[in-house]
């Protein structure tokens, strides 16, 4: 049941590493390409590993089939081999190959999605329990799981908030916790799925520091990431992987410049918005505004700052044909809320929206659409249909007639989806599901454009992408409001950026 | 949302199960009503009142209005006949009847609520695989239990988001049921896709593992408790017996 | 540190790549297998006994024997069932179950936003039964009851009803029922007779009625014609639910549809039955 004869190669690293993969390929079960194929990897103790790509390269189909979330023959169909300390486990895709028992090799390699809630068992009441769930689970005695839990929650920091429900910490809180239900169990391997995602900066100083603290102890990391940050430039090995496939592997300083990155679509931060993206003309001072906020107010009931003022107040904006606006602003200062007041999801409690001219109060949300697009933070909830085109076409008919089938065919090519029309939705990475619910807002040519941080989990393709739209829609006069919290990209890509701080905007 | 005083979930969950099988075993509306009102008055002490009335009255009053029109005006075997229109005939045998089941049955919903809202889930979970219940018993009763009240939410964002795509929500039937489609296919995609990986999660954190387990959360169950327990179990399965015996000969063939 | 094995035992023949539910031995597959068969026979035997002791005269009040006794014999099913299905659902299965419950809850109240007059209070289960098979589809529907019930009580004797609607959708979509979209509602209508005679006594005996007013009126118009409560009630189901399993496994089907095939090629059950038309895990459709 154990090797057949692994190749010297793989027997020499094995020697060295703590876990080593030889993939010739994985393939999800009903699909005929692979997900993974000719991928190299050897993870040695102490020594972070980083793999790089772009969106739906493969990184988080490697980390799972790495960590035993993605079993072979359960998860799909895997030739190649696994090696975990010095125990070589051949697959040939045959149903006589060995089935990994997860809870045992959990607990040699950990595994942390970026999604962190998706680690949590979602049935304890408390940080503590939730840290225990593993250990339970594998009938440690009780005396040995109050030590460990309190090992892994000093180590992630997580110790004040032992008594905290789980379902009440914020992003950050939350990624650690995910990262300590894997260290509890004290693994040799560590594989990490975009550690750093949409934390803050004291989030990221955490995170490196514990990353810093398990490889001086001697566990192995792997990173997976889609950014050449700091923390990928820290690690001692990269590999590249490019559909699927690992393009390079070597030290960081022989791979930044290297074509194969460059191709991947991996972000550069330092260079990333350097050039500042094609930024059509100024628009025109006299031209008619298409969006306009008069005095707007709003607050939700029960809530409202220290003084009871409410979330938004006398807030005032005017956008005219072409001009991109980017609103920043702290977390909670209430950009989604005003972006929600443009087609009229949230109506104003004073004040008025006016679009082309028109005040929209009392007109439902689902009409005020044909002339406001708006683009969700989350675009899972936006898409509903079966194919991407389908996607792209619904409710065309009704607003362009004859012309729906060429404008869903126009905004598919402009975000770089006409190859995949015929793809399910659902199937398709994160960053190409943004990407297509920003091709529906297109397809309808909207007079005002607004997009809920537009920027998330995109690579740097994808970032190209936006951009081109962006610019596109502006030039031909559509008004674009987006909401971001990167200032840079807020400051590369729009005409004016204004602050909304206090419940109000102003010049930032 | 506790109880003033700490009962063990399992004291709680034997007590309101106990009392509503003796319920319908004695099957006295004297009884049944008192059942019903000493149950809203632990409620609201507990401070769950509220809560308990809303869930029993979405459950009672449409069952009670049923029963009222059923019996009160359809009653074949009733001879009291205290008024009657055409084929409908009042009789005083087809009120009681509806009086005896409605109260019945309302006793027995006021009591399980009363323990559905009052018991800690955690405490329960936690007993239940600490007497030797599959864990995965807890875990679909835990799961389900935090997924409920997070739906609204999710379906309102669902709503949000397709309104904003120019989803526009009219009248009739037919529209109606297009727009419940459209909202269904993310609630639905998006809640078995969360599973799935929930499902390596757990494997990965050794759910799935056989072997004995142990417990982080301790729950504290006094021996005067399980007095209680072995004596309500017992005293119920008296009574039940006695209903079987007492009723047998009664119940012969049609 | 715990010493497992890194890999599973392998198992027996006539388990497919995916099947890591069968780990056991014969004997623990034999003691399910009563289990299962104790299950269905306690919810057969109480259905026979409740049908042929039904009281002649209900006039002296409602009859707290036949309550007992289809309490007890419903409930002791619908546990038998669990205990025998639970312990060896694979845990992806075993994720799905707080979903089909949610889903019922939600999808039932969606559904009764539109107006019309059934309970759609299965679709979740139903789903579940085609996706995971008819033993994952009994326990979920059984032990969706007794959750729900932490809401509405008066769910929990109808355990062992939606359990036989989640064993016979799975065996449905085994049969390749799911296959063809005019089949599914046809394979709800069996399923609705089936479980709604079963059903019928726990309404007549336990509750004296039903829960709504529209069926209220329905076992009315029956009980005007001089039928006893029991039979009034039967037919009553017997009209209602077989309508109501029908449209549930069509909208069922529909879901199942829409999903992607990476999702519900993820269930053994699906790729082994072929449950789905056209979708062979070797020939996919271009």
């Amino acid at each position: 049941m154990t090797a057949t004869d692994p190749t010297t190669a793989a027997a020499a690293t094995a020697s060295t590493a703590v876990l080593a993969a030889r993939i010739g390929s994985f393939s999800f079960h009903g699909e005929r390409t692979p997900a993974l194929r000719d991928i190299d990897l050897s993870v040695r103790p102490g020594v972070l590993t980083a793999v790089l790509g772009g969106s739906g390269s493969g990184k988080t189909t490697l980390g799972k089939l790495l960590a035993g979330w993605h079993r072979p023959g359960q998860s799909g169909t895997f030739t190649g081999s696994l090696t975990l300390a010095g125990q070589p486990l051949e697959f040939r895709g045959l149903e006589d190959d060995p089935r990994i028992n997860p809870s045992a090799w959990s607990t040699r390699v950990g595994y942390v999605p970026q999604d962190a809630a998706a680690m949590l068992s979602t049935v304890r009441s408390t940080v503590a329990e939730e840290l225990a769930f593993g250990l339970e689970n594998r009938g440690t005695p009780r005396r040995d799981m109050l030590r460990a839990v309190a090992r892994a929650a000093e180590q992630t920091g997580l110790t004040a908030l032992l008594d905290r429900d789980p379902a009440t910490l914020s992003g950050g809180e939350l990624r650690r916790l995910a990262m300590a239900c894997a260290v509890v169990q004290d693994p040799w391997v560590l594989v990490l799925d975009e550690p750093l995602a949409s934390l803050d900066a004291a989030g990221i100083i955490q995170v490196r520091d514990l990353i810093n603290r398990l490889t001086g102890a001697g566990t192995g990391v792997v990173l997976l990431s889609q950014s050449a940050d700091g923390l990928a430039r820290s690690a001692g090995h990269w590999i590249i992987l490019d559909g699927g496939t690992a393009t390079a592997s070597g030290i960081p300083r022989e791979l930044i410049r290297s074509a194969e990155l460059a191709r991947t679509g991996t972000l550069l931060p330092a260079v990333t918005h350097a050039v500042p993206a094609v930024r059509g003309r100024a628009p025109e001072p006299e031209a008619a505004p298409v969006l306009e906020l008069f005095g707007l107010g709003f607050g939700y009931p029960g809530t409202g700052d220290a003084d009871g003022e409410p979330l938004l107040r006398d807030l005032e904006l005017t956008v005219r044909p072409g001009e991109i606006v980017a609103i920043t602003g702290p977390n909670g200062a209430g950009k989604s809320t005003l972006l929600r007041h443009l087609n009229g999801l949230l109506r104003p409690h004073t004040g008025e929206v006016r679009i082309q001219g028109r005040s929209i109060a009392g007109i439902p949300t689902g009409r005020i659409a044909a002339s406001v697009g708006l683009l969700f933070q989350h675009p899972r909830d936006q898409l509903f249909e079966r194919t991407v085109l389908r996607e792209a076409s619904f409710g065309l008919r009704r607003l362009h007639g004859r012309d729906a089938a060429a404008r869903a065919d126009e905004a598919l090519e402009a975000v770089g989806l006409a190859g995949a029309a015929r793809t399910h939705p659902a199937e398709l990475p994160a960053s190409q599901q943004r990407l297509l619910a920003l091709a529906t807002v297109l397809a309808r040519g909207p007079a005002v454009l607004a997009l809920d941080e537009p920027t998330v989990g995109l690579d740097r393709h994808g970032l190209d992408r936006l951009d081109r739209a962006v610019a596109a829609a502006a030039a031909r006069g559509a008004a674009v409001v987006l909401v971001t919290h990167d200032a840079a990209y807020a400051r590369a890509t729009a005409h004016r950026v204004l602050a909304l701080d206090g419940g109000s905007l102003r010049e930032g | 949302m506790r109880m003033p005083y700490t009962l063990h979930p399992l004291t709680s969950l034997t007590a309101a199960g106990c009392t509503a099988v003796l319920t319908t075993a004695a099957g006295a509306w004297p009884l049944s009503l008192a059942v019903a009102l000493a149950a809203v008055l632990l409620a609201v002490r507990a401070g769950a009142g509220q809560q308990v009335l809303v869930a029993a009255s979405a459950v009672l009053l449409p069952l009670g209005l049923s029963l009222l029109m059923l019996h009160g005006l359809f009653f074949p075997e009733g001879r009291t006949v205290l008024a009657a229109w055409g084929p409908a005939r009042v009789t005083a045998e087809g009120l009681a009847f509806a009086w005896e089941s409605a109260t019945r049955t309302g006793a027995c919903v006021l009591v399980l609520l009363l323990f559905a809202f009052t018991v800690s889930t955690p405490d329960l979970v936690a007993a239940l695989a600490g007497r030797g219940l599959p864990p995965q018993f807890g875990f679909v009763l835990a799961s389900a239990l935090t997924l409920l009240p997070a739906m609204a939410g999710r379906l309102e964002r669902i709503r949000a988001a397709q309104e904003a795509r120019g989803l526009v929500l009219r009248g009739g039937v037919l529209s109606r049921l297009a727009a419940v489609r459209l909202q269904m296919v993310p609630l639905v995609l998006g809640l078995i896709e969360d599973s799935g990986s929930r499902a390596e999660a757990l494997d990965a954190r050794g759910f799935g593992a056989p072997g004995p387990r142990t417990s982080y959360r301790q729950v504290a169950d006094p021996p005067a408790q399980r007095r209680l327990r072995t004596t309500l179990l017992l005293i119920t399965a008296a009574a039940v017996a006695l209903r079987l015996v007492a009723s047998w000969p009664a119940a012969g063939p049609a | 540190m715990s010493q497992q094995s890194l890999i599973l035992p392998a198992t027996g023949t006539g388990t497919g790549p995916g099947a890591d539910c069968a780990a056991g031995t014969a004997k623990g597959r034999r003691n399910r297998r009563l289990l299962e068969l104790a299950g269905a026979a306690a919810i057969a035997g109480t259905y026979v006994f409740l049908v042929l002791t039904q009281p002649a005269d209900i006039a002296n009040g409602p009859a707290s024997f036949s309550a007992l006794v289809a309490l007890g014999g419903f409930l002791l099913g619908a546990v038998l069932l669990i205990a025998a299905a639970l312990p060896v659902l694979p845990t992806s299965t075993l994720v799905l179950m707080p979903v089909a419950l949610v889903l019922n809850v939600v999808l039932g109240q969606l559904m009764g936003s539109t107006g019309l007059p059934f309970y759609f209070d299965a679709i979740g289960t139903v789903l579940i039964a085609v996706l995971a098979g008819p033993a994952a589809g009994a326990a979920t529907g059984a032990l969706s009851s007794i959750v729900w019930s932490f809401f509405n009580p008066t769910v929990l004797p109808f355990a062992a009803g939606a359990a036989l609607i989640g064993f016979l959708a799975g065996l449905a979509a085994r049969g390749g029922l799911f296959r063809r979209f005019y089949l599914a509602p046809v394979a709800g209508f069996v399923t609705g007779i089936l479980a709604g005679a079963v059903s019928a006594p726990i309404a007549a005996f336990v509750f004296g009625g039903t829960a709504g007013l529209g069926t209220g009126a329905v076992v009315s118009a029956f009980r005007a014609m001089g039928d006893t409560l029991l039979a009034a009630i039967t037919k009553q189901a017997l009209i209602s639910d077989p309508m109501d399993k029908a449209i549930v496994f069509a909208i069922a089907a529909l879901l199942v549809y829409a999903l992607p095939r990476r999702t519900t090629f993820q269930f053994p059950f699906v790729r082994r039955h072929r449950v789905l038309a056209g979708k062979v895990p070797a020939t996919p459709e271009a």
